[in-house]
């Protein structure tokens, strides 16, 4: 199971106070919290679903000049839940996500404090009759914070998912940086939507965003069949290819192996 | 080796290829050359078992079996190589990755055992030698970022990690420096053997001053309109087609 290998790669523990000091910590998201980071703090944090359907929300606040990294998995039919980011002066977060079954899933980073930055790189793959939504809400409350979202989406089979990623940056928040993408693929009849939206209210900014939905790449493909790789290993490779590179990028990089292994299996069932 | 008859292949409604006759066999070296849009690389990519393209005519053998009942990758593991015109992109996919699931598909239609880490990494040193691939590339994605050199040297090291029967390489000196071009072209001379055979399709004489042809084929208009030795090349360098075609006219 993916979720023990996690927790024994990272020997992460289950906190028992809300005031989460520098360490590796584990946290199921099927159930609610409310944690804190403390001043400072250098915090990884995996999130993990320890049952299917269930509803929870996870809110985090970031102390000043803490840093949190995150990676959450979400690999259990029909996950609902939110995740609540607030980032204090100088804070950072970097976050993971994974999402391999069915599911609802809300991020909204609020970057509270001046200078606090946010980083977000995710992936969904739903394949057969699954259906998955993800919300991505970065709030730019105020001056000189940055963020990077990066979501890629595959969808096979009769599959719906969908994107809605949300910039909102305050009329104070001058010399926001921001950036947002969204690309994915599908196969098949499935189908994946995407809404990438920028709400501005200041004038001295860089943001930007875009968002692509396309195909398998024949041409890839036939590449490498013409190097002996059969058709459908072929088109697993791109794929894998395609997502695999959030994962490499994990924000925790022990992690990586375990979540490259966690996609590769998913991947099969396309 | 490859023994080709007759062969008519169409994009669409387009007939491309209009009759080819070609017969290659072990040892040998052909160039294949012509003007734009003769239907050198149309050949090529029908040799290759390319689906874009509708054989509607014709007989390809290859080893002794009809080529054109074989799938792109089954052609490939029985030994024909194409090395692309344009190398193409696979953001995500290193190389060694890519070559280690090729060189072992390729060893399993052959009934041996998958290479070892160890030997597969001694063969992916030895053979990116031959071509001067920086090793630094093959933990990169396939071609992504590299220069138009890099891509085509790659190419043949693909090649040489495949070791084909039959390789047929599509323009692959187009758009590469000298230096490039001298490396390209030793490392397709150093794969030569007595048991296997290179197809070059170019539109210089140089990369021939490397590769040496027994043959050198003229295709124009979907059908080869004359066959030379060496020399051919080199008179058509200086004159163009233009006496060819002409004479071809008038038949």
């Amino acid at each position: 199971m993916c979720k023990d290998r996690l927790i024994s790669a990272l020997s992460a523990a289950v906190p028992t106070t809300d005031c989460l000091g520098s360490g590796r910590w584990c946290v199921d998201v099927t159930t609610s919290h409310r944690l804190t980071i403390e001043r400072d703090a250098v915090v990884d944090l995996l999130l993990t679903d320890s049952c299917s359907g269930a509803e929870g929300s996870v809110d985090i606040v970031v102390s000043p000049w803490a840093r949190l990294r995150v990676v959450e998995v979400v690999s259990r039919e029909g996950a609902r839940n939110q995740l609540n980011i607030k980032l204090e002066e100088g804070a950072e977060c970097r976050m993971t996500q994974v999402l391999t079954a069915s599911c609802d899933s809300r991020v909204v980073a609020s970057l509270d404090g001046r200078g606090a930055r946010f980083e977000l790189g995710g992936s969904f793959i739903l394949t057969d009759d699954e259906r998955g939504s993800v919300v991505v809400d970065v709030k730019h409350n105020v001056a000189d914070c940055s963020s990077r979202t990066m979501f890629k989406g595959v969808a096979s089979g009769s599959a719906v998912g969908k994107f809605s990623g949300l910039v909102y940056v305050a009329p104070d928040a001058q010399r926001t940086d921001s950036e947002q993408l969204s690309r994915n693929i599908t196969l098949g009849s499935a189908r994946i939507e995407t809404l990438p939206q920028l709400e501005i209210y200041a004038d001295d900014v860089k943001c930007s965003h875009g968002a692509t939905v396309g195909q398998m790449d024949d041409e890839a493909v036939l590449y490498m069949r013409q190097r002996g790789l059969s058709l459908v290993t072929a088109k697993r490779l791109q794929i894998e290819g395609f997502v695999s590179d959030v994962v490499l990028h994990s924000a925790i990089e022990e992690c990586r192996d375990v979540l490259l292994e966690t996609l590769e299996h998913k991947l099969e069932k396309l | 080796m490859l023994k080709v008859e007759n062969l008519h292949a169409s994009v669409g409604d387009k007939e491309i290829l209009k009759g080819i006759n070609l017969e290659v066999k072990a040892g040998e070296v052909h160039a294949i050359m012509g003007p734009n849009g003769s239907g050198k690389s149309t050949l090529a990519s029908v040799l290759a078992g390319n689906e874009k393209f509708t054989v509607t005519g014709g007989t390809v053998e290859y080893e002794g079996e009809n080529l054109l009942e074989l799938s792109i990758e089954e052609r490939s593991r029985k030994g024909l190589f194409l090395g692309f015109q344009y190398p193409v992109e696979i953001p995500g996919v290193t190389m060694a990755n890519f070559m280690k699931i090729a060189v072992n598909e390729q060893r399993k239609a052959q009934g041996l055992e998958p290479l070892t880490a160890a030997e597969y990494l001694k063969l992916m040193r030895e053979k990116s030698a031959i071509v001067e691939l920086d090793a630094k590339l093959t933990s990169r994605a396939v071609n992504e970022g590299f220069s138009g050199g890099e891509k085509k040297k790659n190419e043949i090291f693909q090649m040489a990690m495949l070791n084909p029967m039959l390789a047929i390489l599509d323009e692959t000196d187009s758009g590469l420096d000298i230096d490039a071009l001298r490396i390209v072209a030793t490392g397709v001379t150093r794969l030569k053997r007595e048991d296997n055979a290179t197809v070059v399709i170019t539109h210089y004489q140089r990369l021939l001053d490397y590769i040496v042809p027994d043959y050198v084929h003229v295709l124009y208009k979907g059908r080869i309109i004359y066959t030379g030795d060496k020399s051919l090349a080199l008179k058509l360098e200086k004159e163009g087609y233009d006496w060819l075609i002409n004479d071809y006219k008038e038949e």
